[in-house]
């Protein structure tokens, strides 16, 4: 089904089958040969059939559902928001930050602190910038106010350090000046994960 | 019928034998464990355990190593004495009961080994002539491990699993019985061997094919006697939180596991002599290859059965057993009796 | 010397089990050392040859004692001792002390009077469960067709008595969703 006939498709007049809840039968006789039924018609072997149907289909057909985790990982969205990324003007390298502080103002748990000064060009530099991560809630308002795309949501989502310095330090969140050329832009708010069209299956409810 | 003549068993050779059961049964009940967490994880298109060893093969070891060096906690208000002692009866009673068993064929061991060459090491430990009833009682025995477990620990869990302990073997003791009784009078023996020899003609001599009923009652008894997933009431997660093993931990509830594992295998064997045609050649495969195929079989339908169905209330189980399985087995029996006579 | 030994062993350890099933005050371990005694005694039957009685006494002692259990789960807490109510000490001594003589008496006086001698005799080369099963229904088939009607009878009673609510179960009771939808 193509996007448009989903969305198009009318929803009234679908096959739903309603199940058929039989009421428990009243006589001995009605009771007797619903046992008969229920074991003759086979239901558990089908069970026996699923399980060994999903089996071989795991060990020989290649569909095995385990990601080993450390070693393979899912691409994740575009929009995930883990760790912040601090980007860098592509042209000069320069850090994007201009320091206006909007990221501090709106940040609900109040986690972000920077501090500001003018430099030698009167220009504004930022001194200090940390992110309380203990406190931070991905929330990603800091990322939606900033005027410089100068603070992103990055994909770091393993987030065990010794220490929780570790990456709260602008220098650690800055990309580093050697991976300019890799560094990422934004997606922007309705971007997909790259591997969305393998996500797209049928409910699997249907044997 | 052919009568080779085996050399004498010695009390050495005995021995010999009750040591490898021991520790050949116990490695390959720790190493079901693994089996069933590979097929369970298969089933559900998981991978298992994969990170100890190639594939996940020193599970068992690094399992062990858990049980043996965790702590031994026996709970303030447990009778002590009861406590400590029923593991151990699970895992003995299923040993015992191992020991009835034909697990591996005859052999000498070789001249050239010192002190131990030229013993002659018998296929089962203890050549009873009532080897099936033996059996049967030995693993109703052991379920006086769960039941006194759980009636020491102080816990409600527990004496809740060991009252469902008491109805399960209590009913399907008979099932289980009466099930092996119509193979039982057309062999006219109790020995395991009389049933291997009398299923010596080839896959149609089978006795699945004359007791079919039989073998599917054994099944379900035998899935209920070992506590199986269709019948696992004794330790339900979702209910009794571990019924009678709620407040064992390290080695004393391993005990549990390889005593379950224990029968399992037992079960096996016993559904692969009594039903599938034994230790005997078939075609090209030799008698070993083919009953430890069997076994496998059996084994690998409790862990299959397990993947795949839901487990029965105790009122459900009580119903199967006395209204529906004890009736089939009697008329079986009937039946069976009719058609000898006739 | 083997049998011997083995059935001193047997003996000793099934007197003392037995002695602890009487004077223990915890339910456990009376109930515990019965079920064990009872397993023993199996062994004499093994000792003596007669698997198949052994098996079977094997069986029916484990069940019949997993039957007490059952029982002692409901009417004790098996984790604490029982307050013995004794009024008279000397009576159940004197009572007790009786009864056991009585039994040494009883099973004593063959020995006492002349030699015991089997009156029937182990066939050679005849299996255990056949030879029960022949004398079984031959000399006391009566006896053992009785046994078999006061155990039917026994059933049957203990089916009336517990089965006046058999009907009601509540695996038949329809779900309320069923329910409600009938009254509409």
């Amino acid at each position: 089904m193509s996007l448009e006939e989903f969305k198009n498709r009318n929803i009234g007049k679908q096959n739903y089958v309603k199940l058929d809840l039989e009421h428990t039968p009243q006589t001995p006789l009605g009771r007797f040969s619903r046992v008969v039924r229920r074991t003759l018609k086979g239901e558990l072997f089908v069970g026996l059939y699923v399980t060994l149907r999903e089996m071989i289909n795991a060990l020989f057909r290649g569909e095995m559902h385990t990601v080993k985790y450390p070693l393979e990982k899912l691409p994740i969205s575009p929009r995930y928001r883990a760790i912040h990324d601090m980007l860098r003007l592509l042209e000069s390298g320069h850090y994007r930050c201009i320091g206006c502080g909007l990221c501090e103002k709106i940040c609900i748990s109040n986690c972000i602190r920077m501090d500001t000064r003018y430099d030698e060009n009167q220009r504004k530099e930022v001194s200090e910038y940390t992110i309380n991560f203990g406190r931070c809630i991905f929330c990603g308002y800091c990322a939606e106010v900033c005027p410089e795309l100068a603070i992103v949501h990055g994909g770091r989502y393993e987030t065990a350090s010794e220490q929780r310095a570790s990456f709260s330090i602008f220098e650690d969140m800055l990309t580093p000046v050697d991976a300019l050329k890799q560094q990422k832009e934004y997606d922007g708010f309705g971007a997909v994960s790259p591997n969305a069209d393998e996500n797209i299956k049928k409910t699997p409810l249907a044997y | 019928m052919e009568v080779t003549v085996l050399p004498e068993v010695t009390w050495l050779g005995v021995v010999i034998k009750a040591v490898i059961i021991l520790a050949i049964i116990s490695a390959i009940a720790g190493f079901g464990t693994y089996l069933e967490r590979k097929v369970l994880a298969f089933m559900q298109r998981r991978l298992g355990p994969m990170h100890v060893g190639p594939y996940g093969l020193l599970q068992i070891l690094a399992d062990g190593i858990k049980l043996f060096t965790k702590e031994d906690i026996v709970p303030q208000n447990a009778n002590k004495l009861i406590f400590q002692v029923a593991p151990a009866i699970t895992a003995a009673t299923a040993f015992i009961a191992l020991s009835a068993v034909p697990v591996f064929p005859d052999f000498t061991i070789p001249e050239f080994i010192p002190l131990l060459g030229g013993t002659f090491v018998p296929s089962m430990a203890a050549d009873l002539n009532i080897g099936v009833l033996f059996i049967l009682g030995m693993m109703a025995a052991g379920l006086y491990g769960p039941l006194l477990a759980g009636m020491a620990q102080a816990n409600k869990w527990g004496i809740l699993g060991s009252a469902r302990t008491a109805i399960q073997f209590l009913s399907y003791e008979v099932v289980t019985g009466l099930s092996i009784l119509a193979p039982i009078m057309l062999v006219g023996s109790l020995s395991l061997i009389e049933f291997n020899d009398y299923q010596a003609g080839g896959i149609g001599s089978w006795m699945m094919w004359q007791q079919p009923v039989a073998l599917i009652l054994f099944l379900i008894a035998g899935f209920a006697e070992t506590n199986r997933t269709p019948f696992d009431l004794l330790e339900h997660e979702a209910e009794v939180v571990s019924g009678y093993a709620t407040e064992y931990s390290g080695m004393r509830w391993g005990m549990f596991f390889i005593g379950e594992y224990a029968n399992m295998i037992t079960i096996s064997v016993l559904a692969a002599v009594i039903f599938a045609g034994g230790y005997n050649d078939l075609g090209f495969l030799a008698g070993w290859f083919v009953i430890i195929l069997k076994i496998a079989f059996f084994f690998f339908l409790m862990l299959w059965v397990r993947a795949a169905w839901p487990h029965v209330r105790p009122d459900q189980l009580m119903w199967l057993c006395w209204k529906v399985l004890m009736p089939i087995a009697v008329i079986n029996v009937v039946i069976t009796g009719f058609v000898m006579m006739a | 010397m083997y049998e011997q030994i083995a059935f001193y062993l047997f003996s000793a350890l099934t007197v003392g089990l037995f002695m602890v099933t009487v004077l223990s005050k915890n339910i456990l371990y009376s109930m515990t050392s019965l079920a064990a005694g009872m397993v023993l005694i199996s062994g004499f039957f093994f000792l003596l040859g007669a698997d198949f009685l052994g098996v079977v006494q094997l069986i029916v002692y484990v069940g019949a004692v997993m039957a007490l259990y059952a029982f002692a789960m409901m009417f004790f807490d098996a984790t604490r001792d029982i307050k013995e109510k004794n009024t008279s000490s000397a009576l159940v001594f004197l009572l007790g002390g009786m009864a056991a003589l009585l039994l040494v008496v009883v099973f004593a006086a063959p020995i006492m009077g002349e030699n015991i001698q089997a009156s029937y005799p182990v066939i050679e080369g005849v299996g255990n469960a056949e030879s029960v099963g022949m004398v079984l229904f031959t000399k006391y088939l009566v006896p053992f067709e009785v046994a078999a009607v006061m155990l039917l009878v026994a059933m049957i009673a203990g089916i009336i008595l517990a089965g006046k609510k058999m009907d009601h179960s509540l695996t038949t009771v329809d779900d309320p969703i069923n329910v409600q939808e009938e009254t509409k």
